[in-house]
Formats: C-alpha cells, sequence, structure tokens
C-alpha cells in the first residue's frame, strides 16, 4: 500500500514536471533557442561548433558572448561573417540568445590538435598567462576570453588577426602589451599554441 | 523524453490527471489530434525540416520522402568538375535521420490532394497534418530549342550527382586546345553565384591542365548575378575565360555541336555546359502551389505556409518573394523555421517569428574563396535584409572556413 502511495505521488509529480515541459516545449521550445536557430547552421546545434575554424558557443559567458557580438558589429573584431549577423543577433535578442548559448553543454572540439604541436604550444603559453591565467580560463566577465578547448584553427586565426593589428583590444595599455607579445611569435608559434589552448578542458 | 510513454502514463494516471487541471487538460487534448507530417524531398530545407520537428517534439509523427538513397551536396560540387573535390566527400546518408526518429521512404511523391490532406506515392496515400515541401527545382526544357530531344547527352549538372561526375569527364578527356561553353540562364536560378565559381573551376582546371583551351561563359543575364566585384576580379586571374553577358542562348544543335544565342551568334563547342531555366519542381506546379508566374511558390514569411493551399508549407528553392537568395543555407534556415511554426501550429499555438540567413561561399581557384553573407529581420511579417556582406577579397582564410561550415551545416541538416 505505501508502496503504491509513492509510486502514485512519484507518478503525478512526474506529470506535471512533464507538463512544464509540455509537449511543445521541447530543447527548442525558448525564445532564445527560436532565434539562435539561424546560428547552427555555422556553429552546430546548441554552439557546439564541429568545424575547425567556428568558435563553440555552448557554455559561454554571457557576459563575453555580448562583448564579441557588440564588437563584431560595431567593426572592432573584423569578419564578414559575423558583421551581420551580429547585428540580427543584437536587433533580435542579444540577452535571450546569450542565455541559450550559456546554458548549452560544452563538447570537446571535433577536430583534435597534433599531439606535438600541444607539446610545443605548452611552452610558448607561458607568456599567454598574464591575461589568460594560467590554464587559460580567461576572466571573460572583464572581457578576457576563456581559450579552453576551442577548435585550434579559430584561436590561430583570431591570434593571426590580433598580431596583424586587424583585431583591437579594448583597452590601450593592454593593446600595446598584445602587439609586444605576440610580434615575438612565429606563424608555427601560434598554431602551437592554438592547438595547446584547443588540447585544454 | 518519449512522448507516447507520457501519453500513456498521463491516461493511466488519474492522480495526476487530477492535479494537472484545466491547464493540463488542454495541453493533453492538444496531444490526442493528429500529429502527422509528410515531408517532401530530402534536401537542405526538407532535411533540415524534418529533423528540427523531431528534434522539438517527438510526439510527431514524421515521414519524409525522397527517391534518393543519398543526399549529395550542391555546394562544393563545382569543385568536383576542376578534381579538387570528389563526389564521394560530398555524399551522406540519411541514418543521422533515421535515428532522430524520421521515417524515410526513398519514393518519390506523385502528387498533393490538398482536399484530402493525402500525398500520392505510387499505388499509396499518405495522410497529413501538415504537409512540408521542399521539391527543389525543375528544368524548363523547353525554353530552348532542340534541348528537350538532347537533354541526355547535353549536360546541366545542375543537381550534384551522376551529372556532376560525367561532366568532369567531359571536361577532363576533352582535347587540349578545346573549347567548353556554358550557359547561364536568366535569374531567377538555383545558386545565383554557382554559375560564376563552375566558370572560375573550370577556368582553373583548363589553365592548369590544358593550357591551349578556352572556356566561354554564354550569360543571359546582364551581368555577373551575385558576388559581381569579386567575380570580375577573379576573372582577371583566367586569360582563358571568355565572358560574354547579355547572350541568352536560344537553340542548340548537339550534332553540329554548336548554340546559337539571341542575337543570332552561333557558338562551336568541344564540352557543353547548359544550365537551363527553372522553376519550382513539377510537383508544386501541380499542386498549383506556384503563383501567377507559374513558376515559383509564394509562402507566409513566418510559418512558410503556401499563400495558396492552407496546411502546405513550402521551403528551399521552389520559394519566391523573400528577399533572400536560392541557396543551400538559406533552405537550411527555413526548413528549421518551418518546423518550428509547424510544431508550434500542431500545438495550437502562434509560431514564433525568426528570421532566416545566409552563409554563401565561393571557391575561386583551388585554394581561395570568396564570400558573401547576408543577415535579414522580420517586419511586418515579412523578411528584410538587415545587411549584406562581401568579404573583401578572394583569400585562404574563407576557403577555410567554408570548410567549417559545410561540415557544421551538413551535420544541421542530416546528422
Amino acid at each position: 500500500m505505501r508502496k503504491s502511495l509513492s509510486l502514485s505521488v512519484f507518478l503525478a509529480a512526474l506529470g506535471l514536471v512533464l507538463l512544464a515541459f509540455g509537449a511543445d516545449a521541447g530543447p527548442l521550445d525558448s525564445p532564445g533557442a527560436s532565434k539562435a536557430l539561424v546560428c547552427s547552421a555555422c556553429h552546430g546545434f546548441g554552439g557546439n561548433s564541429p568545424g575547425n575554424t567556428v568558435p563553440i558557443l555552448a557554455g559561454m559567458s554571457p557576459a563575453y558572448f555580448k562583448k564579441a557580438i557588440r564588437d563584431y558589429a560595431e567593426g572592432k573584431r573584423p569578419s564578414p561573417e559575423m558583421e551581420p549577423y551580429s547585428k540580427y543577433v543584437l536587433q533580435s535578442g542579444l540577452d535571450e540568445i546569450a542565455a541559450y548559448f550559456a546554458e548549452q553543454k560544452k563538447l570537446p572540439a571535433r577536430p583534435k590538435p597534433d599531439p606535438n604541436a600541444v607539446r610545443r604550444g605548452m611552452a610558448i603559453a607561458a607568456q599567454c598567462t598574464v591575461c589568460h591565467n594560467p590554464r587559460g580560463e580567461g576572466d571573460p566577465e572583464r572581457g578576457f576570453p576563456d581559450l579552453r578547448g576551442q577548435p585550434a584553427g579559430f584561436l590561430e586565426a583570431q591570434t593571426a588577426l590580433l598580431k596583424e593589428d586587424k583585431r583591437k583590444l579594448q583597452d590601450a595599455t593592454l593593446d600595446e602589451l598584445k602587439k609586444k607579445l605576440l610580434k615575438r611569435l612565429s606563424d608555427r608559434n601560434i598554431a602551437d599554441v592554438a592547438a595547446y589552448y584547443s588540447s585544454l578542458k | 523524453m518519449n512522448n507516447i510513454t507520457r501519453r500513456a502514463f498521463l491516461r493511466a494516471s488519474g492522480i495526476g490527471m487530477a492535479i494537472l487541471g484545466t491547464g493540463g487538460l488542454s495541453s493533453f487534448a492538444a496531444e490526442t489530434k493528429g500529429r502527422r507530417v509528410v515531408v517532401i524531398g530530402g534536401g537542405w530545407g526538407g532535411a533540415t525540416a524534418a529533423k528540427y520537428i523531431r528534434l522539438a517534439d517527438s510526439s510527431i509523427e514524421v515521414t519524409l520522402l525522397e527517391p534518393n538513397k543519398e543526399f549529395i551536396s550542391c555546394p562544393f560540387s563545382n569543385l568536383v568538375l576542376s578534381g579538387v573535390e570528389s563526389i564521394k566527400r560530398l555524399t551522406i546518408g540519411y541514418d543521422g535521420l533515421t535515428k532522430h526518429g524520421v521515417k524515410i521512404r526513398h519514393e518519390a511523391a506523385t502528387a498533393i490532394e490538398p482536399d484530402k490532406r493525402r500525398v500520392r506515392v505510387g499505388n499509396d496515400y499518405l495522410e497529413y497534418d501538415r504537409l512540408i515541401v521542399s521539391p527543389g527545382i525543375d528544368f524548363q526544357w523547353d525554353q530552348v530549342e532542340g534541348l528537350d530531344k538532347a537533354k541526355d547527352a547535353v549536360l546541366h549538372a545542375w543537381k550534384a550527382g551522376p551529372q556532376t561526375v560525367k561532366l568532369a569527364q567531359q571536361l577532363h578527356s576533352m582535347k587540349d586546345g578545346g573549347v567548353f561553353v556554358m550557359t547561364v540562364p536568366l535569374a531567377a536560378f538555383r545558386c545565383p553565384p554557382g554559375p560564376y565559381e563552375r566558370a572560375c573551376q573550370v577556368a582553373w582546371y583548363l589553365k592548369t591542365k590544358k593550357p591551349r583551351s578556352k572556356l566561354i561563359v554564354l550569360d543571359a543575364n546582364k551581368d555577373i548575378v551575385s558576388k559581381t566585384g569579386l567575380f570580375k576580379a577573379s576573372f582577371k586571374d583566367y586569360p582563358n575565360l571568355e565572358y560574354r553577358p547579355s547572350n541568352k542562348v536560344e537553340k542548340i544543335d548537339a550534332g553540329a555541336r554548336e548554340v546559337t544565342t539571341e542575337l543570332g551568334d552561333k557558338v562551336k563547342y568541344d564540352v557543353i555546359n547548359l544550365i537551363p531555366p527553372q522553376r519550382a519542381a513539377a510537383i508544386a506546379v501541380e499542386a498549383d502551389l506556384v503563383g501567377a508566374d507559374k513558376r515559383w511558390c509564394e509562402v507566409d514569411h513566418v510559418t512558410y505556409e503556401s499563400v495558396k493551399q492552407k496546411n502546405i508549407h513550402v521551403v528551399g528553392d521552389s520559394t519566391i518573394g523573400l528577399p533572400v537568395p536560392k541557396s543551400g543555407n538559406v533552405a537550411n534556415a527555413m526548413g528549421k523555421i518551418c518546423a518550428t511554426a509547424v510544431v508550434h501550429l500542431l500545438n495550437d499555438k502562434e509560431a514564433p517569428v525568426i528570421a532566416p540567413g545566409n552563409t554563401c561561399y565561393s571557391w575561386v581557384n583551388d585554394k581561395e574563396a570568396i564570400a558573401v553573407v547576408n543577415s535579414y529581420k522580420i517586419e511586418n511579417r515579412k523578411v528584410v535584409q538587415i545587411e549584406q556582406k562581401l568579404t573583401p577579397g578572394k583569400s585562404v582564410a574563407v576557403a577555410q572556413n567554408s570548410l567549417a561550415w559545410r561540415t557544421s551545416i551538413w551535420n544541421d541538416i542530416l546528422a
């Protein structure tokens, strides 16, 4: 008797939970999910980009996501792809889309970096810790991105843009520091350090 | 989450029902009515729509009708002509959709009966509550004199597959010093930059492998239809490419290996690639989904429901009236938005207002690409462009981005 009562209570509770997420409330039924539908063409389902040069948005700090979108829209970060789409995000709901991606579980980058490149990159990465912290986790709330587990091709392309001064940092002092640090790195160094951060979890 | 289990459980659980109250009852009622969706066409629009309906609501039964056993990507198929890419790498199975619970029948829909809400498949009928039509394009053979008779020998290669491979073979076996003629129909046609990317790929191949050969592009349009400046810059790399705008081909004589333009010019060829004028595929025309032009289907910009037939939605290249190109990326976006709308409508809810997007890459040689990107918004229930952006020029980086794009979007459609 006790067993069947607790089963009934359990079933009733389960019913409530199920209805709360009703038939029409699948994984796509939130304003952010609907608005982020177009993003998955390049950034993968739930923001887990499977490609080498497109960043993973799943689990990204909303503060950093919003900063990136604003930077793209203002042309501070050059990207023919993201300049138009950033304006789409701003016009359709920056907060909701940022929240949607933040809620998604981040998966490891699909392209696996070369272990030798990772090993070489680890030695170079010591110079990056000033801003990106010892494990590459950065400080997204303050505008320093979390580099861990991003696809190596994306990290490499962004570092090249920073080195060529086509992507500037918000703070003039930091921008000078970035220029000084990156000037010392060859293209090979940049590819290696990108592989290293891509390999981190 | 398995909705059939949930439904069975809710029926069995009296206590559950008592606690649920009126809100619960309405949800319950919504669940018991018809929830069958049929999708015609497993390309960029249809396959995406089928998958996303199942993702959003697995209690909806989705049947996809697609005669081809495998999906072959039209984007990147121009690179098969130049040998930069293989058709095999553009070919993907439909197993991913089966895993989402999409029922796939590798058969063609033969007719739509809107009044009876059913689709004829051979001698069988499939009933639907909502139908999504994503049939792609058919060719208007009668628009070019002599083409209907010659269409087995004169290739379009405008639907990636056997024709792509055959045209590549014809190009590769052409003698050095030969003339390859390509014709471009008047817009609108599938993939506006496609003919010009193809011209670059053929010209690159000839320049590299058959340097005494020539490519003549006979374009019915006054100018390059898409990425105009970027393609013009790329054409300069190919002295073997002769681009002739406002040269509409009206006649082909396959025996004499000769085409005739509207102006009366006769152009001899060794290999021809004639891209015929196009319209929405026959099934859409026969179901009276096309507008006054008898070519393309007009739809609501939010739900993609046909303006002519209730409960029938149309996505992909066969649509018209939205300020978007007939591209794979747009078809994918339409598929997702339409799927979301259909799920909401089947649950008696208003469809959310979502705009599509377009990211479109073209390879201009064996390693560099250009791109155009369009973002859109919805204003007064109509799609309106926010911005169009072109790459500053061709680059290896853009080509690399196109590879990331294809990995991602093929997954979005089929995985």
